[in-house]
């Protein structure tokens, strides 16, 4: 791995180009877990009744919370790292300086993990409108490291996903038939103790579910034995996928 | 003057198609070199290999006294590239597009400022400063290429055929910018296919057909070597070949029947000129000799696909 600090050159590039719309990217980024926080929290919550002695909005802010870090991180991987490769031959340009292929790989997914954070901020800041705040200032920094480290693993995991994309289309096997399915089987709209036992098992087998599980935790300050195996999972799992991303996405770039 | 490049074997391979085959060539500092070809010929594999973007399949590629590689961060440091491709920043503006990228060379801000006011009046887009890339015409867009291939002051430049699709005011721009940065001893590395580009510019050139070198030399030395001085074309169908070569060819050193024109090449066109106005042809043309001459009866006068 040939990675060196200029992976910040990369991440400013990104800012740079994002400033004149950032405020308009990161806002429309809200639309859709907002939308669940109003159908299911707000709508269905009404006939949900307490959920563990809390109203449903306590069980759903955390889960949607960490699913629109998912959501975000794992599109700037897709679509955002694919049009700088095919349309706009923006690798082939950065390649050519001191800035190697693998500082390249790991700019856009520190930036995508940037997009991913400011989501999860600003959905923090909208749940704290609705009075749903994680109990300590503690939990909120533990907060901010969790959705850190879920961005880095989707946008590790969106980047191998990537370097294998013939075109845009390839990206909806992977946004119908892994990341929507992941929202409903990963506990963020109900508990998983309430699925069936091969429904328990596969969620299992789902990163989010343990980037739900930590982010719960987070947000109500008690944290059970089993966040170890999710901690794990999530740091695991991502530490794996960036550097198997990086490779692969260099067996693309160099030719 | 003191070697700056030299490869020798080099290869590259594509799975199983081999786009670069086997070549050998010295490239010498402060020159400017030429790598002539047709489509494909591989021009392109190997000045990417030269500046460490695609790596070597076999063979040795030494560049100023490293081997080039993919992680040779030192070489792309001192190398400039105008790529064939326009691979401008689209998000960003014209100064934008100039400041990351002094950025990815770690020029400290304040100079890279400096340097980029200094190169865009020396690619005369001052004025475009802020414009968006999409509002500039092709012949900005290389313009800017050239700019920003020069922002981290290179000893080795490397042109990829820098001037296709530009209008011949902004082609001579370009070469005059070469041709200054030539003079201020930078090493220059062109690809075209534009022979007059490759008279105007280099010192030496290797012409490439599939992958090897044909030939090498300056440019005057292989017109006079491969054609001789002058060429007469008649333009006519074959039928009346025969009695044209039994009466023209004795005073040409060869000849060529390509469609509907038959080619003479001659040290001295004049004897075969006055013969020829005895014969009172229409169509014909007698002209000194080109490099497109050279290269044409080199790589065939076919289209190569
Ligand atoms: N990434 C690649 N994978 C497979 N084949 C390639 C690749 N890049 C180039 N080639 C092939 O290698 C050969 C040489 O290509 P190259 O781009 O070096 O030619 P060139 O001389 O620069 O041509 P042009 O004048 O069209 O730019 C071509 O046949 C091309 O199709
Ligand atoms: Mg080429």
């Amino acid at each position: 791995m040939n990675l060196s600090y200029r992976i910040y050159h990369v991440f400013f590039r990104n800012l740079m180009s994002y400033k004149r719309f950032i405020l308009t990217t990161f806002l429309v980024s809200l639309v859709q877990p907002l939308f669940y926080l109003i159908t299911f929290g707000v709508g269905m919550g009404a006939y949900m009744g307490a959920f563990g002695g809390k109203p449903y909005l306590y069980f759903l802010v955390p889960g949607v919370l960490i699913s629109s870090v998912m959501m975000s991180s794992t599109f700037e991987c897709l679509y955002g790292t694919f049009v700088k490769i095919v349309h706009e031959h923006l690798y082939d340009s950065l390649i050519a300086t001191p800035v190697s292929a693998e500082d390249a790989v790991a700019g856009d997914i520190a930036w995508a993990s940037f997009r991913g954070l400011v989501s999860g901020i600003l959905m923090l800041a909208v749940a704290g409108l609705m009075g749903i705040l994680p109990v300590s200032v503690l939990s909120v920094l533990v907060l901010l490291l969790v959705m850190l480290a879920v961005g880095i693993m989707f946008a590790s995991l969106g980047m191998i996903v990537t370097s294998k994309a013939p075109n845009f289309d390839f990206f909806s096997y992977y946004t119908e038939l892994v990341i929507t399915p992941m929202l409903f089987f990963s506990g963020v709209f109900f508990p998983l103790s309430n699925f069936p036992g091969w429904m328990k098992t596969l969620s299992q087998f789902l990163p989010l579910t343990h980037a739900v599980a930590i982010s719960r935790a987070a947000f109500s300050g008690e944290y059970p034995p089993s966040i170890l195996l999710n901690i794990a999972v999530v740091v695991g799992l991502g530490a794996l996928a960036f550097v198997v991303g990086i490779r692969m996405m260099k067996k693309r770039l160099i030719k | 003057m003191s070697t700056i490049v030299s490869a020798r074997g080099l290869t590259k391979k594509y799975g199983d198609f081999t786009a670069v085959d086997g070549i050998d060539f010295e490239i010498q500092e402060g020159e400017c070199f030429g790598f002539l070809g047709p489509n494909g010929a591989g021009k392109t594999t190997t000045v990417r290999m030269i500046h460490c973007v695609s790596p070597v399949t076999a063979g040795t590629l030494t560049v100023d006294g490293s081997a080039a590689g993919v992680d040779n961060r030192a070489l792309k440091k001192k190398t400039g590239v105008i790529p064939q491709e326009i691979t401008l920043d689209i998000d960003l503006t014209v100064y934008e597009n100039l400041l990351v990228f002094a950025r990815f060379f770690d020029i400290p801000k304040r100079e890279a400022k400096a340097r980029i006011a200094e190169l865009l009046k020396f690619v005369e887009l001052e004025t475009r400063r802020d414009s968006k890339i999409d509002q500039l015409s092709t012949g900005m867009k290389r313009r800017l290429l050239v700019a920003r291939a020069l922002l981290n002051k290179p000893r080795i430049i490397i042109a990829d055929e820098p001037t296709t699709g530009l209008d011949p005011q902004a082609r001579h721009l370009i070469w005059q910018r070469l041709r200054q940065l030539k003079a201020q001893g930078v090493t220059l590395i062109l690809t075209t296919q534009y022979m007059e580009e490759a008279q105007q510019l280099c010192d030496r050139l290797v012409v490439m057909h599939q992958g090897k070198i044909l030939k090498a030399g300056d440019p005057r030395g292989l017109i006079e070597s491969e054609i001789g001085k002058d060429v007469v074309e008649i333009r006519m169908p074959p039928d009346r070949d025969e009695e044209l070569l039994a009466r023209l060819g004795p005073l040409a050193c060869g000849h060529e029947r390509v469609g509907d024109t038959l080619y003479f090449y001659c040290r001295d066109g004049i004897g075969l000129w006055k013969a020829l106005v005895d014969l009172d042809l229409p169509n014909t043309v007698h002209r000194p000799a080109t490099l497109e001459d050279v290269f044409l009866k080199l790589t065939g006068r076919s289209l190569i696909e």
